[in-house]
């Protein structure tokens, strides 16, 4: 038997109806003359049918296939959490008077349930502008999913929540996790988990919202709209939002918090831009930009670490090569399929290597104190404008080394180039006006 | 435009100039290139017995320990990380769609086979029930089989997969004839067909029921050992 915690706020596919008070809709349901996933709004192919006749979606077979014998079971989630009034909030540390003032702002949205977005600079900790606004809401006796496009983003943070919410009872949900799902006031999880729940949470707050593959995917902006109760809110949290969260807040349907200085007080360093005339064509004969040599023997001589991003995969073995050729040694190279990833990042956060060589996967989520950016082909389609003002922001993320440089070498001026540099330009402007220091 | 059944990607057909001369039906690819090479392919270095890729054409260790009639079985793939991944996928998740990347491999290995009769392995009616489909039927398009085999009712303690080797080498014969094998397998070159060859102990089972069928000979082909 399952227990019906199982099913508060969750839709649980079953053959048959449950020995208790939850109610199923059919899994796939007639929708014109196709078939509809209930739990992802995929729109069935003809051909997606099994030997039996029975029909299954595809689109969210990862989570366990749903097929036209099943029905998805579900008890309305009826919030029976023990509360505190403090929210079970035990972080300690100090929010600067900027972060106080946003802290505040997004704590207003919260309480009158209105959806937010709190645009914040790389660095600004928007984690901890959040926490007042979470404690009061657990305070209430809210169920609240923290939620990420992003795993690593999950898994970097539920350490840190556990951390600051010490007493609030917590579950971390994503593909792969090994632990069994409980019943907790706060869920972290992948917005791909959320496709499991159905109206369960007074407040969904989105991390890294503009990350891939959210804003492309209707399937996981319908995951986050179907999890949310009727009455309830978000909170989307980024530093770069794209477009069409960036028109929302034009056309006034989106309120918006800017934190548009960093914790420490400094603005954002801006994308130095130099040409590099047909620097793919140099780099099949094996050679790179003179002044990106030049920069980088003088980066190692000085030993200041840094980040040499790359548009692809396949890159990496060839300006490996390169640079051996050019005598530049020492350089890891790390990429999303990775094995060793977390260690390398590790050695280089410990500072046993002078530089990493990354695809844009190292572009969020990941800090080095003191280092300094090179981006090769920055003109490349990978580099969005969101990647390279993100890319741009793993420099002087600590206090003591508050600024440093970043380079980013292109073929040719892109419209994406210019939109970063724009993008940094006018959050320094009003960071200016904050009393940011460069 | 068509998109890769695997990994999704938009599909490019590519029309060569060969099957314009030969007047070859364009035959539609449903995997993009990249996800057909994740596959390793078998070489002619294997062993003789069982099929697994080897360094030599010797008889491996572990079809030195088989006693009886021995079998011959032929393997189409390594089953390596790759296959793991779509075996995953396919058997375990379910996702029938899958049949499609494996059907052109899996005919053109019958193709080199030397057969009268082809006898997939069943599944239990639990199973088929369960999964919805035989994972090994699946794989075949328009070549004629016989489900000569059926599978005992009450055979099913574990899945097979959660078995050490020892485990499963003791398991009991979970195999019977079907009603009319007797007739369909007289005096016949039999093949049997399975997915994974693991320990060869299933293959063995099946085999020993098609020879009380009356088969005069039965090899057996895998998608991956
Ligand atoms: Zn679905
Ligand atoms: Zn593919
Ligand atoms: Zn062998």
């Amino acid at each position: 038997m399952i227990e019906d915690e199982q099913f508060w706020g969750r839709q649980i596919p079953l053959p048959q109806a449950p020995v208790n008070s939850a109610t199923g809709i059919t899994a796939l349901k007639q929708v014109g003359n196709r078939l509809q996933c209930q739990r992802c709004t995929h729109l069935l192919a003809p051909t997606d049918r099994l030997a039996n006749g029975e029909w299954y979606c595809r689109q969210c077979l990862q989570l366990g296939r749903l097929t036209s014998q099943l029905e998805l079971y579900t008890i309305p989630e009826p919030n029976r959490f023990v509360t505190a009034p403090t929210g079970g909030l035990t972080w300690e540390g100090q929010l600067s008077p900027q972060q106080e003032r946003a802290a505040q702002a997004v704590q207003d949205y919260v309480k009158a349930r209105k959806n937010h977005l709190l645009w914040a600079v790389t660095g600004a900790r928007k984690t901890e502008i959040v926490y007042p606004a979470l404690a009061w809401a657990l305070a209430q006796g809210w169920r609240v999913a923290w939620t990420s496009p992003r795993v690593d983003v999950c898994l970097e943070l539920a350490p840190r929540l556990h951390q600051a919410f010490g007493q609030v009872a917590q579950a971390l949900l994503y593909g792969g996790q090994e632990e069994p799902y409980t019943y907790c006031p706060l869920t972290i999880c992948t917005v791909h988990q959320l496709l499991r729940f159905r109206e369960a949470f007074d407040l969904i707050i989105v991390d890294e919202v503009d990350a891939f593959p959210l804003a492309t995917s209707p399937m996981l902006q319908h995951a986050i709209a179907a999890a949310e109760k009727t009455s309830g809110c978000h909170l989307y949290l980024t530093a770069t939002p794209g477009d069409q969260l960036q028109k929302q807040v034009a056309n006034k349907q989106l309120a918006v918090t800017y934190v548009p200085l960093r914790y420490h007080g400094h603005l954002l360093p801006q994308i130095d831009l130099r040409v590099a005339w047909r620097w793919r064509a140099q780099l099949s004969k094996n050679k790179l930009p003179v002044a990106l040599i030049r920069q980088m023997k003088a980066y190692l001589a000085t030993q200041q670490r840094f980040l040499l991003f790359v548009p692809h995969v396949v890159d990496l073995p060839v300006i490996t090569r390169a640079l051996q050729l050019a005598g530049i040694q020492g350089g890891v190279t790390v990429h999303a399929a990775d094995a060793e990833r977390t260690a390398k990042v590790q050695a280089m956060r410990d500072r046993r290597i002078p530089f990493l060589i990354t695809t844009t996967i190292l572009e969020r989520g990941v800090t080095f104190p003191n280092v300094n950016v090179i981006i090769l082909g920055g003109d490349d389609a990978v580099f969005s404008t969101a990647a390279l003002v993100q890319i741009a922001g793993r420099v002087g993320r600590s206090a003591d080394a508050p600024s440093g440089e970043v380079t980013c070498y292109c073929h040719t001026h892109t419209k994406r180039v210019r939109l970063a540099r724009g993008m940094i330009a006018r959050l320094n402007l009003q960071g200016r006006r904050l009393g940011g220091r460069k | 435009m068509n998109a890769c059944v695997w990994c999704g990607r938009p599909l490019h057909q590519v029309v060569t100039l060969n099957q314009i001369w030969c007047w070859a039906p364009l035959t539609q690819s449903v995997a993009c290139d990249q996800c057909r090479q994740r596959f390793t392919a078998i070489t002619s270095q294997r062993c003789p017995q069982c099929g697994r890729q080897q360094t030599d054409e010797t008889v491996c260790v572990d079809c030195q320990r088989w006693t009886g009639r021995p079998l011959t079985n032929h393997a189409i793939y390594v089953y390596d990380e790759a296959m793991k991944a779509y075996m995953q996928q396919y058997k375990f998740q379910g996702d029938y769609a899958l049949r499609l990347l494996m059907q052109e491999p899996i005919r053109a290995a019958l193709f080199r086979e030397h057969y009268d009769v082809l006898v997939p392995i069943p599944v239990d009616q639990a199973t088929w029930q369960k999964r919805g489909f035989n994972q090994v039927t699946g794989w075949l398009r328009q070549a004629p089989f016989q489900q000569a085999l059926l599978v005992l009712a009450d055979h099913k303690s574990r899945p097979q997969s959660a078995k050490d080797r020892s485990a499963r080498l003791q398991t009991p014969q979970p195999f019977t004839l079907a009603p009319n094998a007797k007739e369909v397998l007289h005096n016949q070159r039999v093949l049997l067909l399975d997915d994974v060859y693991t320990t060869g102990r299933t293959l063995r089972h099946a085999a020993n029921q098609i020879y009380l069928g009356g088969a005069k000979a039965v090899t057996s082909l895998t998608l991956a050992r």
